[in-house]
């Protein structure tokens, strides 16, 4: 009898062991519609198992409806994959928890997904000649007004705008705000001088963007401020143009800048003129024009490309005193190995503000200035919080870091 | 010696000139040819396109014109030279009005080297106004920005174009730009929108600029200027313009540095003397 | 004529700026559907956009030649190439080959545009090279600097130089990637701040320029 027992148990006891356990169905499986997206999408969601492998797979299948009708497969993969990758949304977005699997499912030939059509979707999990279903979960795909992953995007836009009119309110209220002396600046009053003395005319070039274009609008600030010392001294001043547009504004600029110096007789019509648009037709006749007048002071504003090397190259060899700005950064050093001083970038700007101290550009100029220390303390923060989490292996920081990601 | 310095700081510019016109002639007629290091950046696209499955979309922006073609046209024909060799389906087109015969003229010329056919193997759109509104026009639907091809064929139903309804279907994507309406714009209103990978081709002046885009991952590769070119011929195994030309362009360098090193020794050496030398 | 040439402008200015602010915000069809519909007439516009250019030329000549201003006679030249090309265009009906067999309006691209356009391109060698020697001098601290980084990225960007010195094209790449990344990232960043701050006052109608004016009023 004990024998028999013993035999029994024995028995029973390597029948437990030699049957495999049961596959266990995915845990926390449901779909919803895809968040932030066009429509015509679902998403699924299930918990990671730590017996994920890759000798287990997964089928999605998907039926229209509730679920009463046919039943389609449409994706078949290891088990291992398709978990929701760090960094893939922001913390106030998230479809999934951390870890979990997701799968976006867009329609497709093989199974085309509409808007507002409730579907059924079920997973299939198989290992070895086992097999499991997950429960029938159901979500219905809808186009969605409002991107809640770029909400970082559009706080910063708002606030900027909200900082650049303040910035621009204020200055209008007190235009005398203190801006770091431009180096270049103090030679313009000795480039105007020197082309007097010498009865030679000043060429100024206000660049190949148009009206529409930052740097542009700089130089045409400036050529109003050059205008009016020009006035003054009875200079001769010649800006030849690439875009109708951005002559006739200047015209108009040069006009006003003689009236406001008193000196309305001495404008002449043509000192602005239009040559081509052509970059290199352009180029060649603006040389054309300094080998032939010899202008001693040459003002080269606005943005450039390749014709920038041409046209300083050819004012050093005259011997004219040159002044440059531009905002080209490729352009950057032909303009420094050639011109006697260099506006970098942003001096563009906060050189057409320093000359005409416009409330407008003070502010804007203002303005960036508290966006650019926003986005330095933001590199130092964003740096030392990652580098903090990187050392400490803690995801806690990208509570924060998410606030300064671009997500789409 | 001072005298000397003081008469070749003041040097006629074009001695410099003929020089440097020396310096680019001669190794053109005996080239030396030396071996051409390749770069990251430059691999970087290489093995993009080498891990492309066959029949995959790979569209070639030829943003620049004939001012910028001795740069950017050999990193072109490397570039379709590869594709073809892979049987990529290439599509071409141009923002730059100017520089239209060109496009077509590589096109033609590197797809007869492979017996490629037009509208099975590669199409070229050609140009269409607009920019930034191009590509998200693009972006949108294909055959509404570009209808018909540039030798007026109509686009849809073309089988180059099978299931390619717009940018996100493409699989692969370079502009090779020479400046504005270039690299950024199609980053800015191309990528960034319809998330196709990128990568860029630009000349020597501009790709320096464009080291923030290649490391911030926005374009998985850049082909910067002759030497760029040069490198991508030689990991295709095929020697063509930039790596004759490159032969030039050390020669270039070197007179370069020769006469910069001078001119330094030559300003040293008045700099003892009173007020500095012109 | 007020409202037509300020407040209209300044209206459509600040609703499109607006909405296509907007737009990025917005995933749904109908906003992808608008921004397809605004590209296309972005695109036709910019084809007009060539036309006034083309027009703004022909003017500008023509006031020459009527004045007989110094140098008349070369706008009389460009007229004539501007004639010459379009009708060899439209001869060839703008194709530059058919059936492989080069036409005439090929020949003018291949045999005037591009070589003429190369020649303007290729003097920035010499004009380089004259440059560098009257301003690559160490004058200062900053300029030995700048002297030492640019012979050794000459040499690192060339087959003779890495030949040479092959330390050069590791100090190339890390002087391009590490230092020359960082410093155009901070000019990106700043022109980009400038962008973004022209394009708030656009749409809202605090810059006015663009509208060929004076001042804001």
């Amino acid at each position: 009898m004990i024998v028999a027992s013993i035999l029994l148990l024995l028995l029973t006891g390597g029948a437990a062991w030699a049957a495999p356990s049961a596959l266990p169905p995915p845990e926390g499986f449901h779909a919803l519609d895809t968040p932030n997206d066009a429509g015509r999408s679902l998403s699924l969601v299930w918990k990671a198992s730590p017996s994920d492998s890759k000798d287990r797979t997964v089928q999605i299948w998907i039926g229209e409806g509730k679920g009463e009708g046919e039943f389609k497969i449409v994706a078949d993969f290891p088990a291992n994959t398709r978990y929701m990758k760090p960094g893939e949304f922001p913390f106030w977005a998230q479809p999934a928890g951390p870890g979990d699997h997701y799968l976006k499912l867009p329609s497709s030939k093989a199974f085309p997904i509409e808007d507002g059509k409730p579907y059924a979707v079920k997973l299939l999990v198989r290992e070895g000649d086992q097999e499991v279903w997950s429960a029938v979960a159901q979500a219905t795909s809808r186009a969605d007004l409002f991107n809640t992953a770029q909400v970082n995007n559009l706080m910063f836009v708002l606030a900027f705008t909200g900082v650049l009119l303040a910035s621009i309110s204020a200055a209008r209220r007190n235009p005398h705000v203190r801006l770091r002396r431009i180096a270049g600046l103090d030679a313009v009053d000795e480039a105007i001088g020197r082309s007097t003395e010498m009865g030679r005319p000043i060429l100024y070039l206000t660049g190949a963007g148009d009206m529409s274009e930052v740097p542009t609008i700089a130089a045409t600030t400036i050529l109003g401020e050059v205008a009016k010392k020009v006035a003054r001294y009875d200079t001769t001043l010649k800006v030849p143009h690439r875009d109708p547009i951005v002559m006739a504004v200047c015209q108009e600029i040069v006009k006003e800048a003689y009236i406001e110096a008193g000196r309305p007789d001495a404008y002449k019509e043509d000192s602005n003129f239009f040559i081509t648009s052509d970059q290199f037709s352009y180029t060649a006749a603006v040389d054309g024009i300094m080998l032939r007048e010899k202008p001693a002071a040459n003002f080269f504003m606005g943005s450039y490309f390749a014709e920038s090397l041409l046209l300083t190259e050819t004012g050093a060899s005259t011997g004219a005193i040159q002044i440059a700005g531009t905002d080209s950064d490729h352009q950057l050093p032909f303009f420094v190995t050639t011109c006697d001083y260099t506006l970098i970038g942003e001096e563009l700007y906060a050189a057409s503000a320093y000359l005409s101290r416009e409330p407008v550009l003070v502010g804007t100029l203002r303005g960036q200035d508290f966006g650019k220390a926003f986005i330095m303390s933001a590199l130092v923060l964003g740096t030392a919080l990652a580098t903090v989490g990187v050392i400490f292996q803690t995801e806690v920081f990208n509570y924060v870091l998410d606030f300064f990601r671009d997500f789409k | 010696m001072k005298a000397f310095a003081r008469r070749m700081i003041g040097i006629d510019r074009r001695i410099i000139f003929l020089l440097i016109a020396a310096a680019t002639l001669l190794p053109l007629l005996q080239p030396f040819g030396l071996p051409i290091k390749v770069s990251p950046e430059v691999k970087a696209v290489y093995d993009h396109i080498e891990k492309l499955p066959e029949r995959s979309v790979f569209l070639i922006s030829f943003d620049f014109d004939p001012s910028s073609k001795p740069e950017l046209e050999p990193q072109a024909v490397a570039l379709l030279r590869h594709a073809f060799r892979k049987n990529l389906r290439v599509i071409g087109m141009t923002h730059w009005l100017t520089g239209t015969g060109l496009a077509d003229g590589v096109f033609s010329t590197a797809a007869a080297e492979y017996g490629k056919v037009r509208g099975k193997d590669f199409v070229f759109l050609g140009w269409s106004p607009g920019g930034g509104a191009l590509i998200i026009a693009m972006g949108q639907d294909l055959y509404t920005a570009f209808p018909s091809d540039y030798s007026k064929t109509p686009t849809r139903d073309m089988p180059v174009l099978e299931g390619v309804r717009n940018l996100r279907d493409v699989n692969y994507m370079i502009s090779l730009a020479a400046g504005s309406s270039g690299i950024e714009m199609w980053y800015v209103f191309g990528k960034d929108k319809y998330r196709f990978e990128m990568a860029g081709g630009a000349t020597g002046v501009i790709a320096p600029g464009l080291y923030p885009f290649l490391r911030s991952g926005q374009i998985n590769g850049l082909i910067g200027g002759l030497q760029g070119a040069a490198e991508y011929e030689t990991l295709i195994g095929q020697k063509g313009t930039a790596v004759a030309g490159m032969d030039a362009q050390s020669a270039t360098h070197m007179v370069i540095i020769v006469l910069v090193i001078l001119c330094n020794v030559f300003y040293f050496t008045l700099r003892g003397e009173k007020g500095r030398p012109a | 004529m007020i409202f037509l040439k300020r407040q209209l402008p300044l209206a459509i200015t600040f609703i499109m700026g607006i909405a296509f602010a907007l737009q990025y915000y917005i995933p749904h069809p109908v906003s992808e559907e608008a921004i397809t519909s605004v590209s296309k007439w972005m695109q036709i516009i910019s084809g007009f956009a060539l036309l006034l250019g083309v027009a703004s030329l022909f003017h500008v000549h023509a006031v020459k030649i009527k004045r007989q201003v110094p140098g008349w006679g070369y706008s009389f030249v460009l007229y004539l190439g501007i004639f010459i090309t379009i009708l060899v265009g439209f001869w060839g009906k703008g194709e530059v080959k058919v059936d492989g067999a080069q036409t005439a309006f090929g020949w003018l691209y291949d045999y005037m545009m591009v070589p003429l356009q190369g020649t303007m391109f290729s003097i920035l060698a010499f004009f380089i090279a004259s440059a560098a020697y009257r301003a690559f001098r160490a004058r200062s601290r900053e300029a030995s600097v700048l002297l030492i980084a640019a012979v050794v990225v000459m040499m690192g960007r060339v087959p003779l130089g890495q030949f040479l010195l092959p330390w050069t094209w590791d100090v190339t790449q890390w002087l391009l990637n590490v230092m020359n990344s960082a410093v155009r990232r901070a000019i990106l960043i700043g022109v980009s701040m400038g962008s973004i701050a022209l394009s708030l006052k656009i749409i809202l109608g605090i810059e006015r320029s663009y509208l060929g004016g004076g001042k804001e009023q």
